[in-house]
């Protein structure tokens, strides 16, 4: 079971490679990260426990998800308020600045334990492995825990989170929400 | 007295039905067993502190009254002070709930330690007490309660009884990690009233009848081992704060509202409820303005809805609040509310981050409102400071604000510098 996901991820990450691409003007995209920072931070590091951390993750997981939140295939109390009204240009600034900023991670645990179905995308210690994973790196555990029991539930849908999470328990997202959440996470920001 | 007794034999048939679900240590714990946990601890004195320590001259007050850190509290939301006073708990919206202890009662806490490690949190926003010692946490989906908590706390392994299982606050696909962070409080009737934000900014029409049905946008009420669940509030966009009125019984409730649809509009609401049932407008309703997505859908019939006592700044985001039922405050503060304004997160210019106060009349309605206390935010650069959270008292009538951005608990004590 596991060989099959490796295999099948290796084709999406060949396919994720030629397509994204960062275009956006970070000028632009500092600007308007303005509205962004009360909760993620200028450098993207969350202020609050209900964001995650988007300092550093890749262009591409960044413009998916804003463009999830704009068209409702992704929602949430306030990102559905806060998308809908971006031009396509403004995500790409947005993911261009915000992509930009510099990840250091700090893992303590042994990475011989880390939850087996994530680190080929997310690497044992939370940093993304292809362009459509985020960084799982020092998030809170419950906003980890509340988007594996999303993509469980069918709120969140992803060709291959979706199948994963449907196998898990409570208690083994629990688990893999801890196991990234306890990764030191430093973010740099590059202006 | 006989509530004492009644709550006890309840709680004990609780724990022991408990075992039949098997989830983290509970069983263990129902049956009074220990466990391998071990305590985490938050430093009070290092440079954390100090960087805290200086943000206090920025904060006003009024006259005659002085500001402090009381804690370093990582997350620190909602408080519930124990009954004795030897010890807060102070709830997140992470794993934790923090217990704080000031044993040499010179008003800063000398231990920040995590209560209960052996149990996995989930969202335990919302601690309160009952007035015999019982503890109840809130989280995101689950109700607990912890018999004499204030003594059992020294220890990982305090005794827990299930008051609400896992996953039947509300249907688990109903969570989610904004408007779940519940408050709870004791009322006068004995019963447990836990506040339910509904998990939208407006939600759907097709999820009203069965919201309506849960409580879901509302406050709900139970008897403390869970039984005679019902409906209390309805109307409710996301309430993070409420008490109820030592002299009259009223529960009163902030209440949240809608984003996106300007920097002025719609206000906060300070809401007073006098009776079972009552409909406050939500999602018809937020205060005056009406909600377009409802426009057309039809309100429930024979319903009036009860307008709020206040309308507060739009997005300032008024979450905790508590009577000062206490005496060391000057004379025009007996009997009012106060409130937290965690600040707006979306508004061209930032507004909130303060502590309102609000005097009630002789017939227990809302007199006026006014800032008591601001400056966790930045005017200049429009950053947070810090960003309170919710109001508790100390026995000895200073006042508690917690405060999840910087980490905090602050207390404001009413110490008049000497005549000269």
């Amino acid at each position: 079971m596991r060989v099959a996901t490796i295999t099948f991820l290796g084709g999406l990450m060949l396919a994720g490679g030629t397509m994204a691409e960062a275009t956006g003007d970070r000028d632009a995209g500092r600007k308007l990260a303005n509205q962004c920072s009360t909760c993620h931070g200028r450098e993207g590091f969350a202020k609050i426990p209900i964001a995650p951390h988007i300092g550093g993750e890749s262009f591409g997981y960044i413009s998916s998800q804003l463009t999830a939140f704009r068209d409702g295939t992704r929602e949430h109390e306030m990102m559905t308020v806060v998308a809908r009204n971006l031009s396509d240009a403004d995500i790409a600034n947005l993911a261009a600045w915000y992509s930009g900023h510099t990840v250091e991670v700090d893992l303590k645990q042994d990475p011989a334990r880390a939850p087996e179905q994530c680190v080929a995308c997310h690497g044992a210690d939370g940093l993304h492995l292809l362009e459509d994973a985020p960084n799982l790196a020092g998030e809170t555990n419950i906003y980890i825990d509340t988007q594996l029991k999303a993509f469980r539930n069918g709120k969140r849908v992803h060709e291959i989170m979706t199948p994963i999470a449907q196998e898990l328990s409570d208690e083994e997202i629990r688990a893999i929400a801890d196991w990234y959440a306890a990764v030191g996470l430093k973010i740099t920001m590059v202006e | 007295m006989s509530f004492t007794k009644l709550a006890a034999a309840l709680l004990l048939s609780s724990a022991m039905v408990a075992p039949a679900m098997a989830q983290d240590n509970m069983d263990k714990l129902s049956n009074m067993q220990r466990t391998d946990a071990t305590f985490t601890y938050v430093e009070q004195d290092g440079a954390t502190a100090e960087a805290l320590r200086a943000i206090v001259p920025h904060i006003n007050v009024p006259d005659g009254f002085e500001v402090s850190l009381y804690a370093v509290v990582p997350d620190a939301r909602s408080m519930a002070v124990a009954p004795q006073g030897t010890v807060t708990f102070v709830g997140t919206r992470k794993d934790k709930v923090w217990s704080v202890v000031d044993r040499d009662r010179n008003r800063v806490a000398d231990q920040v330690m995590d209560f209960a490690p052996s149990i996995t949190f989930d969202v335990p926003n919302g601690p309160c007490f009952s007035p015999d010692g019982f503890l109840f946490i809130a989280e995101r989906n689950r109700v607990l309660t912890f018999p004499a908590a204030e003594f059992f706390f020294e220890g990982p392994d305090p005794a827990v009884g299930v008051v609400v299982a896992k996953g039947e606050l509300v249907p688990a696909e109903e969570e989610s990690f904004n408007h779940t962070a519940r408050v709870c409080r004791v009322g006068p009737d004995g019963k447990l009233y836990i506040s339910l934000g509904q998990p939208y900014n407006v939600q759907p029409v097709e999820k009203l009848e069965m919201y309506d049905k849960i409580g879901i946008g509302g406050i709900i009420r139970m008897n403390t081992d869970g039984s005679g669940r019902e409906v209390f509030t309805r109307g409710v966009r996301n309430s993070v704060g409420h008490d109820f009125n030592p002299a009259n019984g009223d529960l009163w409730w902030t209440d949240n509202q809608v984003d996106g649809l300007g920097d002025n509009v719609p206000p906060g609401e300070l809401n007073r409820q006098t009776e079972a049932g009552q409909h406050f407008g939500f999602p018809w309703t937020n205060a005056s303005y009406e909600i377009a997505e409802y426009k057309d859908v039809p309100r429930p019939e024979g319903v009036t809805f009860v307008e709020p006592q206040v309308e507060m700044e739009a997005h300032a985001a008024d979450l905790g609040m508590s009577f000062y039922n206490k005496s060391s405050f000057p004379e025009k503060y007996h009997g009012g509310i106060f409130s937290a304004q965690h600040g707006s997160w979306n508004r061209t210019t930032p507004i909130g981050a303060r502590v309102m106060f609000t005097a009630l009349d002789a017939d227990g309605n809302a007199a006026s409102t006014e800032v008591f206390a601001d400056g966790w935010l930045d005017e200049e650069t429009g950053e947070y400071r810090g960003r309170p959270m919710d109001i508790a008292f100390l026995r000895d009538g200073s006042m508690l604000v917690s405060d999840d951005f910087a980490g905090a608990i602050w207390r404001i004590a009413y110490n008049p510098k000497p005549a000269e």
